[in-house]
């Protein structure tokens, strides 16, 4: 018997800016120190939702370039639209200046091997690749295992797994101290099944470049 | 308005390429990606030079100056980043799922910043909260399939 949870996120991004600007589509307020919370989609366009709270007081933001205010002395103003040129005009350094989100790869293994497929070892110049152009960079590798044989086995089957990596991945130069090696065992499957199921799509290391 | 201070980068003359300078506690939590004109870290009262490839740890304070900005990742693959003049302390961080320990504190104590989330936003938004003076900011709507095995 298990339960699975396949969780779906509109990823979102927000911003804070401790106002000096005043936006001209905000509703007047009153204090001195206001601070302005706007919510926006995502590079796929996905919004995600925040809550703002103040003194006394909370706002759900749902909408993409939904903005509140909030003065120091008061509840979080009344949510308003935010045109796209006075996000830019108050947050557009910021919003420049925030990352591209991590380069991930991942790499099939045999059945109860540490040895990766062909496919997956075709795809390691690639990985190479994006650590060198996006360097310097942090990078994590995670083992995995699927569902058959024991869970103190498959974890440190699934430990092996991340270890051949990184080892592949000095062997070509990246310093052992930016990789962060972890392994997840059976525990953290990409394609929920049963247990004892063989999946060779679970026989995996994820490789994340940040 | 709060006068915001500007800390002194000390250690100007420094290559990145040298040693973080002071020893920090605990696990690296992410990785500074890209920073413009004065961008720093302040780590036990010290404030160093932030450029590409600095390591971040929990307790941290970036900072800009008036002509600068700067973007992290950190390990849970959310990114942060900071507009000119503006600072922020990452107060918490902790992101190991195979544990369900995951936590991420942000105090913005002037300026500007943005975030995208991560997995901490995905596996459990209410972990993860933002600080103002005066807004206290958390994720939610997440957007949940649920599938139970008979």
């Amino acid at each position: 018997m298990s339960s699975r949870l396949a969780a779906c996120l509109a990823a979102l991004l927000l911003i804070a800016a401790c106002a000096t600007a005043k936006p001209t589509s905000a509703p007047p307020a009153s204090g001195r120190s206001r601070d302005l919370v706007v919510l926006l989609p995502d590079e796929h366009g996905k919004t995600g939702a925040i809550l703002v709270s103040g003194a006394g007081g909370e706002r759900l933001l749902t909408k993409p370039r939904e903005a509140v205010e909030v003065a120091g002395d008061a509840p979080p103003g009344d949510p308003f639209s935010m045109p796209e040129r006075e996000v830019i005009a108050l947050v557009g350094p910021a919003l420049k200046a925030l990352p591209k989100p991590p380069a991930q790869f991942i790499l099939y293994f045999r059945h109860n091997s540490a040895e990766l497929t062909d496919a997956s070892r075709a795809q390691l110049p690639s990985v190479y690749r994006t650590i060198r152009e996006r360097a310097p960079v942090d990078i994590s590798v995670v083992g995995h295992t699927d569902t058959v044989g024991e869970r103190q086995y498959n974890h440190r089957l699934s430990l092996q797994r991340a270890r051949a990596v990184a080892a592949l991945l000095a062997a070509k130069g990246v310093e052992p101290s930016i990789l962060d090696v972890t392994s997840h065992g059976k525990d953290n499957p990409l394609i929920p099944t049963g247990d004892q199921v063989p999946e060779p799509r679970n026989r995996r290391v994820e490789v994340t470049v940040r | 308005m709060r006068r915001a201070s500007w800390i002194a980068v000390l250690l100007a003359g420094l290559s990145w390429a040298a040693p973080v300078p002071f020893a920090a506690a605990g696990e690296t939590i992410g990785i500074v990606r890209n920073s413009t004109g004065k961008a720093s870290i302040t780590r036990d009262s010290q404030a160093f030079p932030a450029p590409a490839g600095t390591k971040l740890f929990a307790g941290d304070t970036l900072s800009t100056g008036p002509d600068g900005s700067m973007g992290a990742i950190l390990r849970d693959n959310s990114t942060i980043s900071l507009g000119p003049s503006s600072t922020l302390v990452i107060g918490d961080f902790l992101f190991a799922p195979a544990e369900g320990k995951l936590r991420l504190l942000v105090r913005i104590s002037r300026g500007t910043m943005s975030y995208l989330s991560g997995l901490i936003g995905k596996f459990a938004p209410e972990s993860a909260r933002f600080e103002t003076p005066v807004a206290s900011i958390g994720i939610r709507g997440t957007r949940f399939a649920v599938k139970v095995d008979e």
